[in-house]
């Protein structure tokens, strides 16, 4: 038919102008759920260690709790950064509202920030490195319960950010369900990296065999669910397809990140223990960056895509 | 101490509720001339966007902004056959639409943007803190924040009141004011339902095949974000205005994508459980 030359666009929409407006988050949104992923991750793999690890994997990696209690404290000062009225940063809590996942996540870094500091001064007391008074504060802190219940507010912390870029009408963020998921997995195999990386010289070669374990998992995952999420996406998905995006999502998050620590891990199998804990760093590090390349890559591509007339329209057609 | 915390953050209790009001757009009676543009920039003391010509038409506006809240769109529809038949200009002014399931107000962290008694979707500019989420969760690109460093309301998000200022005084909208045609036209929600209906009927029998309405309750643009309290009568389909067929709202998969990130996070405390647990 004719009908769409009729148009003055050859979508069939009004000329090429985007359906929805372009978020206005700048760099301090992705860096801090990079931040807080490696910070959930990072206190999950260390609690597990706690609770069902023996005495060497407990004494090794207790460094994650630093990690997790120095990557959030960055956390909310990024996030009011980028607020458009940063005086106005406690209106977040001002109500409770699950239903927006931006709510739900400042509860959440509200609520885990204070639980890793604490687990963190615990950790600093039981290796006896704060003074006297504090040493004997720390004493009172219940390690188990905080290892449980801040084990489950960090994973939330990793995963609500892949929702919440999902609860938008961006094509890139919201077509495929899987990034919050995609982003947890990230989360898990950054943390573990970020756990290996402080135990390589106090950890046995037990403790790194296991945790090398776990960013391998979270590494597989990763990767799966990227596909996944790239073949869902479809049309959506071209920012991630071209300049200046496809270096850092494949080269940074699927290559760097993902298939080069797989395969330095491979390659250590044979090598000495020396070997094993120098390309075991070299990976974590890899995972670590990766895991920011993803979250910058997708969070800037999304930007690009909310101009896509095309992948806006075909989002919010009726399927049969 | 509740007390206290309301006083900080803010908090009040709501006005009871009155009959919803809201906008029919006529687009078979615009006639382009952006009257509504201007009588909402004046009243809402809008500042002007600059000189920024489109070269596409004479929609010079192009988008919503936060200093824009109504935009007259300019569709022509040009087809090169031997008897010109078949041209047409087609004119509409958009708005927000004040969506019975709001996506800005759902995905609003601070409760800024509310549901007023007139059943409309304001924010709050006492309450705001630009966190700028209802941007990007608006399905028709409406709500903008308003540059962080400009000199208009400075990092605030901005939309469409439907003139709160002015119903509290039992007055009409402003561009419902300026509008020479009756093109925009305000009221009771369901009164303009029943005007539109008849509208379309009387545009039907006339010959206006392709003429169809757009927000009304039952047609499948509600399915996800309700009955718009601002709709539109359309010369043609939707798409040919940029308006989505079926607006999405976020919150219909919101429980799909938190189920993947529970998969993945039970999967990941289970393995990380059974690696550390491992004995021997
Ligand atoms: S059109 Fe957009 S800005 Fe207006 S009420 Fe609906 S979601 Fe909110
Ligand atoms: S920018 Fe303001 S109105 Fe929009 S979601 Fe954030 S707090 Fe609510």
């Amino acid at each position: 038919m004719a009908e769409a030359n009729l148009s003055p666009s050859p979508s069939g929409g009004y000329y090429n102008y985007p359906v929805i407006r372009r978020p206005v988050w700048t760099w301090e949104i992705p860096v801090y759920f990079w931040l807080g992923g490696i910070a959930g991750g990072a206190y999950l793999t260390s609690s597990a260690a706690g609770l069902f690890g023996d005495d060497d994997d407990r004494r090794a990696t207790g460094g994650g709790f630093y990690i997790a209690a120095g990557a959030l404290l960055p956390c909310a000062p990024l996030l009011i950064a980028d607020l458009g009225r940063p005086d106005r940063f406690h209106f977040m809590l001002r109500i409770f509202k699950p239903l927006s996942p931006m709510n739900l996540g400042a509860w959440t870094l509200a609520g885990f920030t204070p639980m890793a500091v604490a687990r963190a001064m615990a950790q600093a007391g039981g290796e006896a490195r704060l003074p006297m008074l504090l040493s004997l504060l720390s004493r009172l802190v219940p390690s188990r319960l905080l290892e449980l219940s801040g084990s489950v507010f960090g994973l939330v912390l990793a995963g609500y950010t892949g929702v919440l870029l999902g609860a938008t009408n961006v094509p890139l963020w919201a077509k495929s369900k899987l990034l919050p998921g995609l982003f947890t997995a990230s989360a898990v195999s950054a943390g573990a990296a970020a756990v290996s990386w402080s135990a390589e010289r106090s950890a046995s070669d037990r403790t790194l065999a296991k945790l090398a374990t776990v960013e391998t998992a979270g590494t597989l995952g990763e990767l799966g669910l990227a596909f996944g999420y790239i073949r869902q996406s479809g049309r959506a998905a071209r920012p991630l397809m071209a300049r200046p995006y496809a270096l850092p999502f494949w080269g940074g998050a699927v290559g760097l990140g993902g298939i080069v620590p797989l395969v330095l891990r491979l390659a250590a199998r044979g090598g000495s223990n020396r070997t094993k804990r120098r390309l075991g760093t070299v990976a974590a590090a890899c995972t670590i960056i990766g895991s920011l390349a993803l979250r910058w890559s997708i969070f800037e591509a999304g930007k690009k895509s909310s101009e896509d007339q095309q992948a806006s329209m075909e989002m919010a057609t009726p399927k049969e | 101490m509740i007390e206290a915390y309301q006083r900080v953050m803010n908090v009040e209790s709501p006005p009871a509720p009155k009959t919803p009001k809201g906008f029919f757009t006529d687009t078979s009676l615009c006639i382009g001339c952006k009257a509504c543009e201007v009588a909402c920039k004046q009243w809402n003391q809008l500042p002007a966007d600059g000189y920024r010509l489109s070269g596409d038409s004479y929609d010079n506006t192009g988008r919503f902004s936060a200093t824009t809240w109504r935009h007259v769109e300019f569709v022509e529809q040009a087809k090169a056959n031997s008897r010109r038949d078949g041209q047409r200009w087609l004119m509409m002014s958009d708005v927000c639409k004040h969506c019975a399931n709001a996506a800005c107000l759902e995905a609003c962290p601070t409760g800024s943007l509310i549901r007023t008694e007139y059943g409309t979707v304001y924010v709050q500019q006492d309450i705001c803190n630009g966190c700028g989420f209802c941007v990007p969760a608006c399905p028709f690109g409406v709500i903008d924040r308003a540059p962080k460093h400009g000199t208009f309301e400075p990092g605030t998000a901005h939309k469409c009141t439907l003139c709160y200022d002015r119903l509290r005084d039992d007055m009409t909208p402003a561009c419902a004011k300026a509008c020479p045609t009756a093109s925009i036209q305000f009221g009771d929600v369901e009164e303009l339902q029943a005007r539109a209906r008849r509208r379309l009927g009387e545009l039907r029998t006339r010959g206006e095949s392709r003429a169809q309405l757009y927000g009304m309750p039952e047609n499948e643009e509600a399915r996800e974000v309700g009955p718009l309290h601002a709709f539109f009568l359309l010369l043609d389909k939707p798409a040919v205005y940029n308006l989505p067929e079926v607006p999405r709202l976020p919150r219909k998969s919101m429980a799909q994508r938190y189920a993947w990130s529970g998969a993945v996070a039970i999967g990941a405390a289970v393995l990380s459980a059974l690696v550390f647990g491992r004995r021997g």
